[in-house]
């Protein structure tokens, strides 16, 4: 029987009934398709949930063989792996005040604004680095910066509010065009891809790498 | 060579190869001296931060407001301002709220958030279960916003401390179709499939981002998924002035000017470095002069 289900074939049609029951609704009213894709988006959303106790499992696996082995950094696999269990006994006691809220409040989110704060260093040294106009395009892209730039300075505004229309100019036309352009190009990846896993053409997606 | 081109040469070699270690030492002089002595430099306000505002003052008391926390704590950081702003407009339009989360950080935010604005709450009778309801971190993935678009009762039984919604103003949600407004404080990790599952259904969005994604999401206010975007931490900044307060936003404002001004006059530098030491330099070296 569980040959039946591994079977390239009953996966590629659980696969295609399951695209059918959810794209399909988008299109065409059909009442008991939506009740069918309603439920199924339901399910997947569930079963999504439990793959956070996966992936702590799936932690505690690599963590234990790091430590057994002592390999390098073994130390740091033991400190996460308590740290992942006491998180998880003190979310049992409440959220909102107790052990749980104390570790968010003084540990997680002071380290996690720090991390992205510092980030403001590191870029602004590599701007006053990496931009100079070693040639004509460098040149017209810098210029084109300084604009910008100069524009998200809220001071700037108000001192010369002829500056706005000039930096709206830049960030709405070439901008936009490169984004529109790369949000196009990955979308169309996209599609791509999930046809070529219908077709069965990426088996490794539904588990069928091994065949 | 006279001794005068050894000094000029020196000084744009200098120029040229200063210790990265000033940068920083001077962002943190200007970021850190406004924020203990605030200048209060005037602050213009863009479009989008002005059309943002115009959206959210068309809420009324029968509405019902989604906003998500589509973010890390960090990330809550540059939002913050739009985050307060946003929900202070809510407050006093005496809207309906629904707090959804995205991120296990974004948990914390909620009591932050309500913890600053209790004095408004107060005045405007702003009660949990009546006018709010903080539903935890119920998106952990595209499913689930997906699920929740299509059968929000089916998907949300309870508040994040395990209180049932029934009997709350979120009984009469049953789908993308109940909510009035969507209000997305994002950092990127979800904020695409709300679009996806609400806006481009027809539920009016709009979005408060980071600096990083706003020529991203500014497609989307273009072709009318989005009805507005906040830009970041100045937008928190521009819709505070809007609104008559002076928050978080408007005192990060000075320090927030100040390091674009230095981060352009630093970039000037390098470049007469560059033109003065390593170009030619670079140039002597090709032609083994």
């Amino acid at each position: 029987m569980s040959a039946f289900f591994k079977s390239r074939e009953v996966i590629l049609t659980a696969a295609g009934l399951a695209f059918v029951a959810t794209f399909v609704p988008y299109f065409v009213t059909i009442p008991e398709l939506s009740v069918i894709s309603t439920k199924l988006v339901t399910i997947t959303a569930l079963v999504n949930a439990f793959t956070l106790a996966l992936a702590v499992h799936s932690q505690f696996m690599r963590g234990m063989y790091f430590v057994r082995r002592r390999s390098r950094g073994w130390i740091l696999k033991a400190y996460m792996m308590v740290t992942i269990v006491l998180m998880v006994i003190f979310a049992t006691m409440g959220q909102d005040k107790g052990p749980y809220n104390w570790v968010m409040l003084a540990i997680v989110n002071p380290l996690s604004s720090v991390n992205y704060g510092i980030l403001a260093f590191y870029m602004a040294s590599t701007c006053a680095r990496a931009f100079r106009a070693r040639n004509m395009k460098a040149l017209l892209f810098l210029a084109a910066g300084f604009i910008v730039l100069f524009y998200q300075a809220p001071l700037t505004g108000s001192i010369f509010p002829g500056i706005e229309p000039v930096a709206l100019y830049l960030t709405d036309t070439f901008a936009m065009a490169i984004t529109r352009t790369f949000t196009m190009s990955v979308t169309l990846g996209a599609i791509i891809f999930g046809a070529r896993v219908l077709m069965g053409k990426q088996p490794q997606v539904l588990g069928l790498g091994g065949e | 060579m006279s001794v005068s081109d050894e000094k000029e040469k020196s000084i744009f070699r200098y120029l040229s190869e200063y210790d990265r270690r000033i940068i920083y030492f001077l962002l943190f002089i200007v970021v850190v001296g406004p924020l203990i002595s605030p200048i209060a430099m005037p602050i213009s306000v863009s479009p989008d931060s002005k059309q943002y505002y115009d959206v959210l003052r068309t809420l009324g008391s029968n509405d019902i407001v989604l906003t998500v926390l589509d973010t890390e704590f960090s990330g809550y950081m540059e939002l913050q301002s739009g985050v307060i702003a946003s929900t202070r407009m809510i407050i006093e339009k005496e809207s309906k709220m629904a707090v959804a989360i995205s991120h296990p950080e974004a948990t914390i935010i909620p009591d932050i958030l309500f913890g600053a604005l209790k004095d408004l709450m107060d005045a405007h009778h702003y009660t949990y279960g009546d006018s709010y309801l903080v539903l935890g971190y119920i998106y952990q993935n595209e499913a689930s916003v997906a699920s929740s678009a299509e059968d929000f009762q089916g998907f949300v039984r309870q508040d994040w401390q395990g209180r049932p919604i029934k009997g709350t103003f979120l009984e009469q949600v049953r789908s993308w179709k109940d909510i009035s407004l969507i209000v997305s404080h994002t950092t990127g990790i979800l904020s695409g499939s709300v679009m996806n599952h609400f806006a481009l259904r027809g539920t009016r969005m709009i979005v408060n981002c980071i600096g990083g994604m706003i020529p991203g999401q500014k497609t989307y206010l273009n072709t009318g998924i989005l009805k507005a975007v906040l830009p970041a931490m100045r937008g928190g900044a521009e819709l505070e002035s809007l609104i008559g307060i002076r928050g978080l936003g408007t005192k990060a404002m000075d320090a927030f000017t100040l390091g674009h001004y230095m981060l352009i006059a630093f970039i000037i530098i390098g470049n007469i470095g560059y033109f003065g030491y390593a170009r030619p330099r670079a140039q002597k070296a090709r032609t083994g002069g």
